[in-house]
C-alpha cells in the first residue's frame, strides 16, 4: 500500500456488535459489495491497514473495523462480507444485512466490479432503497477497460443519485477523488435517488398487507422488507418481523393469512428490479467493437508477429532435430544440424578458448573457468561455467519465442483472448501444451539440471570448494565428517546446494510464470475429466505439476483441495508416481542412455498405476469430490514482480525446510556408514558390519530376487527415501558404471519412481494428514512399489524383451 | 378435467398403461403395479364405465375411452416428474409422491404450460416415454425449451439464468459468489472437455455435473 495518502489509522478485528445511535459518536462509514470486488483493498487504503487480501472469493469472514481521517475529522469504518444481494439466502450472508439495519452508518461505499455492471447494480438499486448517503465505487476499472467495456459514469450517477467513482484501486488510479467524495458526501448527508419508487408507489395501493407491514411504525424500507419477509427460512424472516413492532395479531396474520400476499408482492418487486437492471446495464455499459482499439499499442505489433513465428519455427525445428539426431542419428551417422548447436561449436571451438586465454593471462582463470566452464580432457564433454553454455541456451532457444510471445501478448488484446481460448479448448490445448512442456525441458531439464547443475557440482564444488578442504583437513574423523564418503561438504552441501537447488530454482521460476500468466487454470479444464478417474478433479493440476519441481512443497499444496478425500488421494498420486524435478533431471539423464521403447515402456507403467491407485482409492476412500468450478483469470504477460516474490518465497522455504533435512539424511548416512553392527547375513554369520551393508544384506532377497536387480540398488533404495534424487543419483552411478542391463534399469527406475517419499515429505505427510495415515500409505506404497517393480521384471524376462 | 374420475379407476388405468409397455397384461400384473389396491370390484367398475376390456383368460386391455384417459394421465404423472426433478432439484425418487399428487391435480391448461416450459420434453426421469399432448404436435420439429439447463445449451446461444437447482448449499454459494444469479445474461463457450461459460464479463469454468444445475432462459 502507499504511504502517501491522507488516512492513517488504526484496526481492530471485532465480532458484529448491534450499537445504537449517538449524536455525538463517530461518523460511520460501511463497506459493501459482491464478493471479491476489492472491498479488502479499498478498506486498507482508507484505514491504513492491510487486510490479508487474497484473491479468492469470500476471504473477508469477520468484519474487520478501522478508522480514517479526513480534514482533521476521524471516521469509522466497517468492512462487510461480500454479498451478492442485501436479501440473504442463507445464515452466513445475514451479517451484511443485519449489519446494514443495526449500525446505522452515516455514509455507505459500494465497491463494486465495473466490468460486472448488472450483479452491480442489483445491490446498489437495494442500498437506495435504505436512504442513506451513499458513494458507488466502481473499482476493477482496468479489468473492465481491457475488454473494451465503456460504463457511462455521469448515466448511473444521475439515475441514483449517488457519486460514481471508477477507481484501479490496487494501483491506487481514483482513489484521491475517493476521498473527496467520501467527505462530500458525508457532509451533505443527501440520500440517494430510488429509480423504482414511482412504479413502487402504484404497485402498493390497495394493497392490505402493506397497512398491516406500516401499522408498527417501523422504519424499514418496505420493499427490502417484503423482500426480507419472502424467505422461506424462519430462522431469516424472524429477526425482520422482530423489528416491524407489530402488535401480536398482526405478526399472526402476517405469518399466515398474508403470507401468500407478501410472496405475490414481493415477486412483482422482483419483476419490477429485472426489468430495471435490464434497462439500466443496457443504457450504462457500451461493449466497444474490439476492432476500435484491438491493439493496445500497436506499434511494432506485426513485427512482434513475424518474430514470434520465427522463434518458434526455430524452436520446434531445434527440438525435432534434436530427437532426430538422438534416436536416429546413429543409424545415419549424420546429424541434424541446429542454430543452437552451431553457435555453441563457434563458440566452444573460438571465442571462449579466447576469452579464457586473455583472463588467464591476467591472473584470472579461476574465474574464467568458473563463468565459462572449461573442456574437460579426458570425456571431450565441455563442463559449464555459470554463464556458459546456459546464457546461450536461453537466448537462442526459449527467448526468441518467449520475448515476442510477451510483446505480442501485451500489445494485441485479442490475441491475449486468442490464445487464452487456444490454451483451453483440446484440440489447440494440447500441442500448446506440448509446447509448453518442452520450453520449460529446455529451462528446467536443460538450462537447470544440465547446465547450471554441471556449474555449481563439476565446477564449483567439486573443483574449488571441496578439494582445497580435502587438502587442508588431515585424514580422521573431521574430515570422514566434512568431506569424506558421506561428508557434510562432499555429499550434503553439494546435493542441496549444488544439484538440486539450480533445478528448483529453474523449476519456480517456470512454474511462477506459468501461474501468474493465468495458464495453469486453462491446464486444469483441460486435465478435468482425466483427474475424475482418480477421484480429483482439475483443480488438482496445480500441486500434480509442483510435484514435479517438488513433492514435499506440493503435499503442502494439497490445501487447496476442497475435500478431505481429495487431498488424502492427491498427496498418495503425488508420493506414489510424480518424480520431483531432481529425481525427474537424473531419470532423463539415465533414459537417454537407453532407447525410445524402454522409456516409454517406465513412463507407461507409472502413469498407469496412478490412474489405478487415484482410481481405486477413489472408491475405496470415503467423502466425496470436490465440485469444479472457478473463475477463469484472463491471460496475461506474467508480472516480474509477482514471479520473482513467488520464487523467492519458495526458494526460501526450499532452503529452510528441505536444506535441514539434507543435512539430517547425510547425517544417517555417515552414522550408518561408520558403526559396525553384527548381522546374521553378514559374510559370515554375525560378523561386524556396517549399518549400510546391514540394511543392504537385509533388502538383499527383495532386491536380487523379487527384482532382480544387483544387490548394490538396496543403497539406491535406502539413499531414495534420505532424498529421492540422492537415490536416483546412486542409480546414474551404477548405470554409468554398467552395472546394469537394460531390463533392470527399467526395473529400477519404475520401483525408484513409485518408491517411498523422501524423508521431508514423509515429514509434510504426518504434518497435512496426521500420523496415522502418513504411515498407512508409507504400508501401502513400499510393498507396492516393489510388487509392481517385480511384476515388470518377471514379465519383461519372461516375454524376452530387450528393448 | 372434463368430469373427475374416481382416483382409484385412475391408478388402474395408469397400472394397465406401464404393464403395457412392458408387454404383457394380467390382472396381477396390474394389481402389483396399481398404486391402489386392486379388488375384482374395482376392476369391474372399470369394465363397466367403458376403460378396460378382459377378453378372459385374466387378460387386461384399454378400450379407446380407456387409452385416451390413461395417456392423459401417463403424462400429467411424467410430465410432474420432470417438473419436479428438473426444476425443483428433487431426486428422482423424492419426485415419485408429488407427481403421483400432480397428475391428480392438473388441469390440462397447466398441464400444457408446464410442458412447454420443459420443451416438450420426451422422456421421464425414468426415461418412460412421455405421451405427446397437443402442445408437443403444434410445436412440431422447432421443439427449443423456453427453460434448460446449461449443459443442453449450444455453444454461443444467449440465454439469461433462470434458477439454480443445486441441492448442495456450497455449490450454490459457489455458484452465487461466481456471480451466477437469476437474471444473469450468460452464455456457453465451450462445452469439452469442461463446460466454460461467459456470466456477464466473467468466465467460468465447470463441470457437466454442475452445469445441469443451472437452468436458463433461453434469448
Amino acid at each position: 500500500m502507499r504511504k502517501d495518502r491522507e488516512s492513517m489509522a488504526t484496526v481492530t478485528s471485532a465480532p458484529v456488535g448491534i450499537e445504537s445511535s449517538s449524536s455525538e459518536r463517530t461518523p460511520r462509514i460501511l463497506l459493501v459489495g459482491n464478493p471479491n470486488v476489492g472491498k479488502s483493498v479499498i478498506f486498507g487504503y482508507l484505514t491504513g491497514k492491510y487486510v490479508a487480501v487474497s484473491n479468492y472469493p469470500g476471504t473477508t469472514v469477520e468484519v474487520s473495523r478501522g478508522t480514517m481521517r479526513l480534514g482533521g475529522k476521524s471516521y469509522e469504518v466497517i468492512d462487510t462480507p461480500g454479498v451478492n444481494s442485501l436479501v440473504p439466502q442463507s445464515e452466513d450472508e445475514r451479517v451484511t444485512r443485519d449489519m446494514l439495519l443495526s449500525s446505522r452508518p452515516d455514509l455507505l461505499i459500494q465497491v463494486a466490479d465495473a466490468k460486472n455492471l448488472r450483479r452491480t447494480l442489483l445491490i446498489t438499486s437495494q442500498l437506495v432503497e435504505l436512504g442513506i448517503p451513499m458513494v458507488l465505487v466502481l473499482n476493477l476499472m482496468d479489468e473492465a477497460r481491457n475488454r473494451n467495456i465503456e460504463i457511462d459514469v455521469a448515466g448511473l450517477s444521475a439515475m441514483f443519485g449517488v457519486p460514481v467513482l471508477p477507481t484501479v484501486a490496487t494501483e491506487g488510479e481514483g482513489l484521491t477523488q475517493l476521498n473527496r467524495a467520501i467527505g462530500q458526501a458525508i457532509g451533505k448527508a443527501q440520500p440517494p435517488l430510488d429509480p423504482l419508487a414511482a412504479s413502487r408507489k402504484r404497485l402498493f395501493e390497495a394493497e392490505p398487507v402493506v397497512d398491516l407491514l406500516r401499522s408498527g411504525g417501523s422504519d424499514l424500507p418496505l420493499p427490502l422488507t417484503l423482500e426480507w419477509l419472502q424467505t422461506r427460512d424462519s430462522g431469516l424472516r424472524g429477526p425482520i418481523i422482530e423489528r416491524l413492532g407489530l402488535e401480536p395479531s398482526a405478526r399472526e396474520s402476517l405469518e399466515t393469512t398474508q403470507r401468500g400476499a407478501v410472496r405475490s408482492l414481493s415477486g412483482r418487486l422482483d419483476e419490477l428490479r429485472n426489468s430495471l437492471l435490464d434497462e439500466a446495464t443496457a443504457r450504462f455499459k457500451k461493449v466497444l467493437p474490439g476492432l476500435a482499439d484491438e491493439a493496445r499499442d500497436s506499434r511494432g505489433l506485426s513485427a512482434a508477429y513475424v518474430m514470434l513465428a520465427v522463434g518458434m519455427a526455430i524452436f520446434l525445428y531445434t527440438e525435432a532435430a534434436s530427437l532426430l539426431n538422438q534416436f536416429i542419428g546413429p543409424y545415419l551417422g549424420w546429424t541434424f544440424p541446429t542454430p543452437y548447436s552451431l553457435v555453441n561449436g563457434w563458440f566452444d571451438q573460438t571465442l571462449i578458448p579466447l576469452a579464457q586465454a586473455w583472463l588467464g593471462g591476467r591472473g584470472l582463470g579461476a574465474i574464467g573457468t568458473i563463468l565459462f566452464g572449461t573442456l574437460n580432457a579426458e570425456t571431450g564433454a565441455w563442463e559449464s561455467g555459470f554463464l556458459y553454455p546456459a546464457v546461450t541456451q536461453v537466448t537462442l532457444l526459449i527467448a526468441p519465442v518467449i520475448i515476442p510471445l510477451a510483446i505480442v501478448l501485451y500489445r494485441s488484446r485479442r490475441f491475449a483472448e486468442k490464445l487464452g481460448r487456444w490454451s483451453r479448448e483440446w484440440q489447440t490445448g494440447a500441442p500448446f501444451l506440448l509446447v509448453v512442456l518442452l520450453l520449460m525441458y529446455e529451462f528446467v531439464g536443460v538450462v537447470g539440471a544440465g547446465t547450471l547443475v554441471d556449474a555449481f557440482e563439476t565446477t564449483l564444488f567439486n573443483q574449488y570448494l571441496t578439494p582445497p578442504l580435502q587438502r587442508m583437513i588431515p585424514p580422521g574423523f573431521v574430515y570422514d565428517f566434512l568431506v569424506g564418503d558421506y561428508g557434510l561438504v562432499s555429499v550434503g552441501l553439494t546435493y542441496a546446494l549444488a544439484i538440486v537447488l539450480p533445478i528448483v530454482f529453474t523449476f519456480f521460476i517456470a512454474f511462477g510464470l506459468l501461474e501468474d500468466s493465468g495458464y495453469l487454470p486453462r491446464l486444469a479444464i483441460l486435465s478435468d475429466r482425466l483427474f475424475r478417474v482418480m477421484g480429483l478433479n482439475g483443480k488438482a493440476v496445480l500441486p500434480m505439476v509442483l510435484g514435479l519441481g517438488c513433492d514435499t512443497m506440493a503435499t503442502m499444496t494439497t490445501r487447496i483441495l476442497a475435500t478431505k478425500k481429495e487431498r488424502i488421494i492427491a498427496t498418495l498420486l503425488l508420493v506414489l508416481g510424480v518424480p520431483c524435478s531432481a529425481q525427474l533431471g537424473v531419470i532423463l539423464g539415465i533414459t537417454s542412455s537407453i532407447s525410445v521403447g524402454a522409456v516409454l515402456t517406465v513412463f507407461g507403467v507409472v502413469v498407469s498405476q496412478m490412474f489405478l491407485v487415484g482410481y481405486l482409492s477413489s472408491k475405496i476412500i470415503p467423502g466425496r469430490r470436490g465440485d469444479f468450478i472457478f473463475e477463469i483469470p484472463p491471460i496475461r504477460v506474467p508480472i516480474f514482480r509477482n514471479v520473482w516474490t513467488k520464487t523467492r518465497l519458495r526458494i526460501i522455504w526450499y532452503l529452510k525446510e528441505a536444506l535441514p533435512l539434507f543435512v539430517l539424511g547425510t547425517l544417517i548416512l555417515f552414522v550408518l556408514d561408520r558403526f559396525r553392527i553384527p548381522v546374521p547375513w553378514g559374510p559370515t554369520p554375525w560378523a561386524r558390519v556396517s549399518g549400510l551393508a546391514a540394511i543392504e544384506g537385509a533388502l538383499a532377497p527383495v532386491v536380487t530376487g523379487v527384482l532382480q536387480l544387483p544387490a548394490e540398488t538396496a543403497r539406491v533404495l535406502i539413499l531414495g527415501f534420505l532424498r529421492r534424487d540422492y537415490g536416483a543419483a546412486g542409480l546414474f552411478d551404477l548405470v554409468r558404471t554398467g552395472q546394469m542391463d537394460v531390463v533392470q534399469i527399467v526395473t529400477s527406475l519404475i520401483v525408484l519412481t513409485l518408491f517411498i517419499p523422501c524423508v521431508a515429505n514423509f515429514f509434510m505427510m504426518i504434518r497435512e494428514h496426521g500420523t496415522r495415515k502418513a504411515l498407512l500409505m508409507l504400508a501401502f506404497i513400499t510393498p507396492f512399489a516393489i510388487g509392481v517393480g517385480g511384476v515388470v521384471a518377471w514379465l519383461l524376462r519372461a516375454l524376452k524383451v530387450t528393448f | 378435467m372434463h368430469h373427475r374420475i374416481a382416483d382409484e379407476i385412475v391408478e388402474v388405468l395408469e397400472a394397465v398403461w406401464t404393464s403395457e409397455e412392458e408387454g404383457t397384461v394380467s390382472e396381477e400384473g396390474v394389481a402389483d403395479r396399481a398404486m391402489t389396491e386392486v379388488t375384482p370390484e374395482l376392476l369391474a367398475e372399470c369394465e363397466q364405465a367403458g376403460y378396460i376390456e378382459r377378453p378372459g383368460g385374466g387378460e387386461v386391455r384399454l378400450t379407446a375411452r380407456g387409452r385416451q384417459m390413461a395417456e392423459e394421465v401417463i403424462r400429467r404423472h411424467r410430465l410432474a416428474e420432470r417438473l419436479v426433478v428438473d426444476v425443483l432439484g428433487m431426486t428422482i425418487e423424492e419426485s415419485e409422491a408429488d407427481a403421483c399428487e400432480f397428475e391428480h391435480l392438473l388441469a390440462p391448461n397447466v398441464t400444457e404450460a408446464i410442458c412447454t416450459l420443459l420443451g416438450h420434453p420426451r422422456f421421464c426421469p425414468h426415461q418412460h416415454p412421455i405421451p405427446e399432448g397437443p402442445c408437443c404436435q403444434r410445436a412440431g420439429d422447432q421443439v427449443s425449451a423456453v427453460v434448460t439447463s446449461i449443459d443442453r445449451l449450444d455453444i454461443g446461444v444467449p440465454a439469461k439464468v433462470a434458477y439454480v437447482s443445486a441441492r448442495n448449499y456450497r455449490r450454490i454459494q459457489m455458484l452465487s459468489s461466481l456471480g451466477i444469479l437469476p437474471g444473469i445474461p450468460v452464455r456457453v463457450h465451450q462445452r469439452y472437455p469442461s463446460f466454460v461459460i461467459q456470466c456477464e464479463e466473467t468466465q467460468i469454468a465447470l463441470e457437466e455435473e454442475i452445469a445441469r444445475d443451472i437452468y436458463v432462459w433461453r434469448e
